[in-house]
């Protein structure tokens, strides 16, 4: 019964990070049908500029997100002005360009930061934080995950509330027409990246407080989070944060009570049985993935 | 044949059995690098053959390479087949893992390319979990090509001329389905396949059947790899870089062209290893990326469309 509480905690604490990591990636998927491959990059670059201000100048992770998301952002963008340029078949073309930024970030951090382990030595949020007398965790992994629910609800609500928001759902459910109502889809595209930038800032120092970090993961997390956004359907805050509590949790009961080694078959399995079965995901409206 | 077709074959059967053997024999280092650059072209053919004809963009290769290896070293190591016919199983092994996937031809573009990958991955893992395949650890000492006649398939100069033959083929099969009747359909797809579909062609079935051609050369290079290099484990035989250099190879060379796919990948390859590794020792792959983003923005048909080629270039469409 311990076992069973400590995988389901560890499972949403997993299942927060799931969320922040998948928010960006389903935010452009969602605005302009672009699978962005980079993805996992940019919140990678951001854990490593994450390690570089606490290994250089003693910034902890935590005050080094305010710097990274802007330069993560600027990069976000910089991947837009590129993927604006494609003619032609812009959803298989994007995917190949994408794809290239994301070998050309990868192997730009490993040839500046060489292939090793990296994880933070900030005692602070390393530290346990024990809940009852059985629900252990690091005080990184609760701060993060509450710093991700915050975020969704915060996006929730300026994709609802805001101008800015309700013309990034316009351009994602018809383009033409949304131009016609005043909106500059070019405008709004934009936005979605740069803010896809920003929140892949925060994950990326999450991660960086959290796990240990290689330049070689940064393709697993584009993986997770385009698993995470299938599973949700296009265009559902909510339906991210339980889709990622979904495979977090199946991740960790696999852990538990199955093979550690069959961890990552979980979401792998989770996401092909989705695609053939529901490609429009658990909580999307339209079928979206097939022809 | 036209005269010009029968030109091009006949230049590259003279530069790859009596050109490059004559200047290279006896270079193994040479030799050796020319069939690891030979085993990514026959990939990147493969490739090229399911994008162009099948109108497929694949991201998960690297799943009918490494199905390819493990089932041809198996299939010698522990059923005593001899390593050409397991070759030739290694490659059926891999179509069958194309069969497995044929749902997946379901999906839409991007979603038809992530599922392919996530296939790749499910394989990795699952062949690490297994006892039969080695496990984590792999296998090892897998058996080496053997010798036909007085040709040694195992030494460089005979594992090299295999190598080069098995790309040639591929190139023919190649030309020949896009030269046949169902190449015309599945061309004809790409223009409006509901058009295409509306005229009574079986439009899915012909998809799966290029999909599964392309796992067939795949798993045939995956497995020529696999007894070169004598050695599988997991993470190698399900590399990623078995999807991501062929794929590289193919968009230089231009996928919508018949020769352009090998040759890409011949040059690409060739300048990885001796040109941007030796320049930069760590992320030398951070060319290949930025030639890959270069050509798809500046070049989508592939740089060869860059050189000017007068008025005739215009209403070429594919492999003329």
């Amino acid at each position: 019964m311990a076992l069973l509480a400590q995988a389901l905690y560890s499972g949403l604490l997993v299942a927060a990070s799931y969320a922040l990591v998948a928010l960006g990636l389903g935010l452009v998927f969602g605005t302009m049908r672009v699978i962005n491959l980079a993805h996992g990059e940019l919140i990678l670059l951001a854990a490593y500029l994450a390690c570089l201000g606490e290994a250089t100048l003693g910034i902890p992770p935590l005050l080094s997100i305010p710097l990274s998301v802007f330069a993560i952002a600027a990069l976000s963008l910089g991947i837009y002005a590129l993927v604006d340029r494609i003619r032609g078949d812009r959803e298989v073309s994007s995917l190949l360009l994408t794809f290239a930024c994301a070998v050309i970030l990868t192997n730009g951090i490993l040839m500046i930061w060489r292939g090793d382990v990296r994880s933070t030595g900030d005692g602070w949020l390393t530290a346990p934080l024990v809940f009852g007398d059985s629900l252990f965790s690091m005080r990184g992994e609760v701060l993060f995950c509450g710093l991700g629910a915050l975020l969704a609800v915060a996006v929730h609500l300026w994709l609802r509330r805001t101008w800015s928001g309700r013309a990034i759902r316009a351009v994602a459910s018809n383009r033409d027409a949304a131009r016609l109502m005043g909106i500059h889809p070019g405008r709004v595209e934009a936005i979605s990246f740069a803010l896809a930038g920003a929140l892949a800032a925060v994950a990326g120092t999450a991660l960086y407080a959290t796990r240990s970090i290689t330049p070689f993961i940064g393709h697993d997390l584009t993986i997770k989070a385009f698993v995470v956004v299938v599973l949700a359907g296009i265009g559902s805050v909510g339906g991210i944060a339980v889709g990622a509590a979904l495979i977090a949790v199946a991740e960790t009961l696999t852990v538990s009570f199955l093979s550690p080694s069959l961890q990552p078959l979980v979401a792998m399995l989770v996401f092909l049985c989705v695609l053939l079965l529901r490609p429009a995901g658990l909580f999307g409206a339209r079928r979206e993935g097939t022809r | 044949m036209t005269r010009a077709r029968i030109a091009a074959y006949a230049a590259t059967g003279a530069v790859a059995y009596a050109l490059v053997p004559a200047l290279a024999a006896g270079n193994d280092f040479v030799l050796g690098l020319l069939v690891a650059a030979l085993t990514i072209a026959g990939v990147s053919v493969a490739w090229a053959m399911l994008a162009n004809l099948g109108g497929l963009v694949s991201f998960g290769h690297a799943a009918f390479f490494g199905l390819g290896g493990y089932a041809s070293a198996l299939l010698s190591m522990k059923a005593g087949c001899p390593v050409p016919a397991a070759l030739v199983l290694g490659g059926v092994a891999a179509a069958a893992g194309g069969a497995v996937a044929l749902p997946a031809l379901r999906l839409r573009g991007p979603y038809f390319a992530l599922a392919l990958l996530a296939y790749s991955q499910v394989l990795r893992i699952a062949v690490s979990d297994l006892r039969f395949t080695g496990g984590a650890a792999g296998l090892l000492s897998i058996p080496r090509l053997p010798a036909w006649g007085r040709l040694d398939l195992a030494s460089r100069l005979g594992t090299y001329l295999l190598a080069a033959t098995l790309v040639l083929l591929a190139t023919a099969a190649y030309d020949a389905v896009h030269r046949s009747t169902y190449g015309l359909a599945l061309r004809a797809m790409h223009d409006s396949e509901l058009a295409t579909r509306a005229v009574g062609v079986a439009s899915t079935r012909l998809k799966a059947a290029m999909l599964l051609a392309s796992a067939f050369v795949t798993g045939v290079m995956g497995a020529l790899n696999a007894h070169v290099i004598g050695f599988l484990e997991p993470p190698y035989a399900f590399s990623g870089d078995w999807t991501l250099l062929p794929i590289v190879g193919a968009i230089l060379g231009g996928y919508r062209t018949l020769w352009g796919p090998a040759l890409g990948a011949l040059v690409m390859f060739l300048a990885d290893q001796l040109l941007f590794k030796a320049l930069l020792p760590y992320g030398h792959q951070l060319v290949l990326g930025v030639l890959l983003g270069a050509v798809i923005l500046v070049a989508p048909e592939g740089v060869a469309s860059l050189v000017p080629r007068g008025p005739r270039r215009r209403g070429r469409h594919a492999v003329a």
